[in-house]
């Protein structure tokens, strides 16, 4: 059984123009769904407003779903703020794309480490202590950073504080949104293999958002690719990256500079994607794809598997229409 | 912004070497106020209601009087020294307490109304516009006629003096740092909103509200200077810095030293209470106005 | 432009409705108006009569009601010093008071802005020197110590003006003196740093830059830039023009609305202060419209949001 489910998750945002003005619905997530497993790590890919962050949101509990459900460890996902909601975070954290952002800038690193256990009362201040010691440790800080404050440590360090403190309570679940994206690209790689050694050392699942396909392949198990609030091609991502079959992740593996590539292969999508308040019909990449036949403007595609058991959601891949040959 | 703020505690830990003449005399006024208000059933020449009948309008020492009464008398005989000094702790105390009242009450909604956004965020805004949009000395006397004059009282309508500030600013900082920033991690962690306002927002947001703390303190010293001049504030036998000035109206061209020196120790003080308020809100808080 | 408008009338309304539910609430919560008003020894029948003839007896949500109906035919009830209707004891102020705080708001404005503008363009001049000092002495010198002080010198040591009364109109310069120096400081402080925050952007710059003279810089772009501050605070003190001068009139003794209100707090004349307290809300909120409406004339940017 997996330890994360989620069935059809759909979130809409009411925005209004003015106090009276027309109330613009947003699906900001159009029915997604996904499991993970103990000690998996499933990437989460897209453009950003694609649904991704929200995706994360949603399975942690942290907004409600407007429909669908999630369940974790067996059972349904408490409300939030509920006394059950605040006890099942000390199963499952967060690490955010602004480390800074995520640190209060007036406690000592060591004090906002300790938090999580205090919350969840564990241990005495002793215990807490030595704990903090071993989890600065595991993610390459000193006990001499536990007095600093946030602004005297660097971008990577903070990030590393914020990790520690996403594992003191030993949680089952992490979702990491865009963990590296703000950081430096020299130490980018250093936190990535933090986050992976905790990943691998406490066999957490991991729900890694990032736009960076490469990333994403080097520590994911599997890979969704998502557009327009929903997942459009899922797999395991060497076999995802080598031979894409929604047109969408074909663009975007294209896009991965390759130095044995020339650039004559490049797909380049025409035009931004288009706003979630005005999702076209049909699949919803069908504007910008090079492929598309008449049935893609009309039916929603369903995200099912192939034979090979990648899951995607294009009629083309699923040979249920023919690809019509345009000129370019 | 958020690089302005991540600079900030490096200059607050600098040491204040650099405090201006005018800010240091300002902090040692404050400091000399808070002395005789805590020592003054010690310092006093006299009690604040002893009369002397045979030293009546006695003038100063200055204007020709003798060392007995060194700001002169009233018409009651009683010193004026002893009045000035028990006024500064009576004055000072409803200053003090009204302003803690209108920023803890002010931060409190504000919180609330973040936290509870809907409806209970609309009523506090529409109550911190009508609040805003009125004169508060009208309002203040509304009250006063109603409810008749007790110090409670007047230090609890004081403390309603201000509040909208205190809720706009702390409501719209803990928005801000709920949406994205350390209280919404915090709150992820599993927090109450006891710890995320209490241990993170409140902390965080504390320099802003000290600020416009100092920078209400002398309109509430005004304030209460006001009401009491117009003899609907203290009331006798106690005595304020206002009732002095009010009680010397009277006496002004028989005895107008009674005026002189509450009148300047009013000046002073919101003066001083109001400069060192500039000068830590420039260097406290440069997202204030 | 007619939302924005319907917006702004209804917040308007909103603001005089709160004040009639304060004052409603706290008239209430004070105490039995019954007893208040009849001594408490009256006998019980008496009291008993007179709730019911002012409806007292009724349910507090019908009480509310029959209160908002009579404000609104205008019937704010009686004093209780001599029985007057208390609108037409309010009403026969109002010229006395207008007498005092229309030439000081033209004294506050004279001064005031002038004298801003100039600290701005003269930045750490002697004058800018100047009217810093005397815009923070406007703010922490109060108008009864400034009013007292102009007595001590200019009525008692130089005998050249009168110290209180309003038997002509040299009784009247000490109080408008006193009321405008206050606010000329408040506004100049205003509208300096308002001004400066102008001069700082860049396109001000630019078009100095670009070889406009500088004066004309100044009318065509600052003045009318830093004026959208300014209006706001002229804005409050047109809107307290009946209320801004509750001190001073108590000051010189000038019987206008201030000192009316005063005494009546005094003495708890509560149809009198509901009734003050009503018309300063009125004519706050409609002091606040204009300026609202001032806005949009003087920004195009609102001009434009609104019409979009």
């Amino acid at each position: 059984m997996p330890l994360l489910k989620a069935e059809g998750l759909v979130r809409r945002y009411e925005s209004r123009q003015g106090l009276f003005g027309r109330i613009a619905h947003i699906r900001a997530l159009d029915g997604v769904s996904l499991e993970l497993r103990k000690g998996e790590t499933l990437g989460l890919v897209g453009e950003s407003g694609c649904g991704k962050s929200t995706t994360g949101r949603l399975v942690l509990g942290l907004e409600p779903a407007d429909e669908g459900h999630v369940v974790f460890g067996g059972a349904p996902m408490p409300g939030p703020t509920t006394p059950e909601w605040r006890r099942l975070r000390a199963r499952m954290q967060m690490i955010h794309q602004d480390p800074l952002g995520a640190l209060d800038r007036r406690l000592p690193i060591g004090a906002q480490v300790e938090e999580p256990l205090v919350i969840h009362r564990r241990g005495d201040a002793a215990a807490r202590a030595g704990r903090v010691a071993a989890l600065l440790e595991e993610v390459g800080l000193d006990a001499g950073h536990a007095a600093r404050y946030p602004h005297e440590l660097s971008g990577g360090q903070r990030q590393r504080a914020v990790i520690a403190r996403a594992l003191a309570t030993g949680p089952e679940l992490i979702v990491a949104d865009e963990p590296i994206s703000a950081l430096d690209v020299s130490i980018q790689a250093q936190v990535m293999n933090v986050l992976a050694e905790a990943q691998a050392r406490h066999g957490l699942a991991l729900l890694f958002v990032s736009h960076d396909l490469r990333v994403v392949r080097q520590v994911s198990h599997r890979v969704a690719v998502m557009y327009l609030g929903r997942i459009v091609e899922e797999g395991e991502p060497d076999a995802v990256l080598r031979e894409p079959a929604h047109f969408y992740t074909r663009a975007l593996v294209s896009a991965i500079p390759h130095p044995s590539r020339r650039d004559a292969k490049r797909i380049v999508l025409k035009g931004d994607p288009p706003s979630p308040a005005a999702r076209p019909a049909g699949c919803a990449f069908h504007p910008r794809c090079a492929a598309a036949v008449a049935l893609c403007a009309r039916e929603v595609p369903e995200l099912k598997p192939r034979a090979d058991g990648r899951k995607v959601a294009c009629h083309l891949a699923h040979g249920d229409a023919m690809p019509v040959r345009k000129a370019a | 912004m958020s690089t302005a703020l991540a600079a900030l505690p490096a200059t607050t830990r600098k040491p204040r070497a650099t405090v201006p003449p005018m800010v240091a005399f300002a902090l040692c006024w404050i400091a000399a106020m808070l002395a005789v208000a805590a020592t003054v059933q010690w310092i006093a020449p006299y009690s604040y209601t002893a009369l002397d009948l045979r030293a009546r309008l006695h003038p100063p020492v200055f204007m020709g009087g003798d060392w007995r009464h060194i700001l002169g008398t009233d018409e009651l005989g009683r010193d004026v020294l002893a009045r000035l000094l028990y006024s500064i702790r009576l004055s000072l105390l409803i200053a003090f307490g009204a302003t803690l009242i209108g920023a803890a009450l002010g931060t409190l909604l504000g919180f609330l109304a973040a936290h509870l956004r809907g409806l209970v965020e609309q009523v506090v805004l529409a109550l911190a516009d009508f609040q805003a949009s009125m004169p508060f000395l009208i309002l203040a006397l509304s009250v006063l006629a109603f409810f008749g004059t007790s110090l409670t009282l007047l230090i609890c309508l004081l403390g309603l003096h201000g509040w909208e500030r205190y809720a706009r600013i702390s409501r719209g900082l803990a928005i801000s740092a709920g949406a994205q920033g350390y209280a919404a991690a915090v709150r992820q962690l599993g927090a109450s909103p006891w710890r995320v306002y209490g241990r993170h927002v409140l902390p965080n947001i504390a320099s802003t509200l000290i600020v416009s703390m100092t920078l209400a303190f002398p309109e509430i010293i005004l304030l209460e200077s006001g009401l009491s001049f117009l003899g609907l504030g203290v009331q006798p036998p106690e005595t304020s810095l206002g009732n002095m000035v009010g009680y010397a109206r009277e006496y002004l061209t028989r005895a107008p030293w009674i005026l002189l020196s509450p009148a300047m120790v009013i000046v002073m003080t919101t003066l001083s209470v109001s400069m060192l308020g500039d000068w830590l809100r420039d260097k406290l808080d440069p997202t204030l106005r | 432009m007619l939302r924005f408008l319907t917006i702004r009338l209804l917040r308007a309304a909103l603001t005089i409705v709160l004040v009639v539910t304060f004052a409603f609430i706290v008239l209430r919560m004070s105490g039995d108006p019954a007893l208040l008003i009849m001594s408490a020894d009256a006998p019980p029948e008496a009291i008993a009569a007179f709730r019911k003839s002012w409806g007292l007896d009724a349910p507090l949500w019908v009480q509310y009601v029959n209160y908002f109906g009579a404000i609104l035919h205008g019937d704010l009830g009686q004093s209780m010093r001599d029985g007057r209707g208390a609108v037409e004891l309010v009403a026969e102020r109002i010229p006395a008071t207008l007498a005092l705080t229309i030439p000081a708001l033209v004294l506050k404005i004279g001064l005031g802005i002038p004298a801003g503008i100039f600290a701005a363009l003269h930045r750490n001049s002697f004058i800018d020197r100047a009217v810093m000092f005397a815009a923070v002495a406007g703010f922490t010198v109060p108008s009864f110590v400034l009013g007292l002080l102009l007595v001590l010198v200019f009525a008692v040591q130089l005998g050249w003006l009168p110290s209180g009364g309003q038997e002509s109109w040299r009784h009247a310069i000490l109080p408008i003196v006193t009321l405008g120096a206050g606010g000329a400081a408040v506004l100049a402080r205003f509208t300096r740093s308002a001004m400066l925050e102008v001069l700082g952007q860049s396109y001000i710059r630019t078009a100095s830059a670009k070889g406009v003279p500088w004066m004309s810089v100044v009318r065509n772009h600052a003045l009318p830039n830093a004026a959208i501050p300014t209006v706001t605070i002229v804005g409050f003190m047109v809107g307290s023009l009946l209320a801004g001068a509750v001190v001073v009139e108590s000051v010189f003794s000038w019987p206008g609305v201030g000192r009316l209100l005063v005494v009546a707090v005094a003495n708890r004349d509560l149809a009198v202060v509901q009734c003050i307290l009503l018309v300063v809300a009125v004519t706050m909120v409609t002091a606040n419209i204009v300026v609202d409406l001032l806005y949009g004339f003087l920004d195009p940017r609102l001009r434009a949001g609104v019409k979009a």
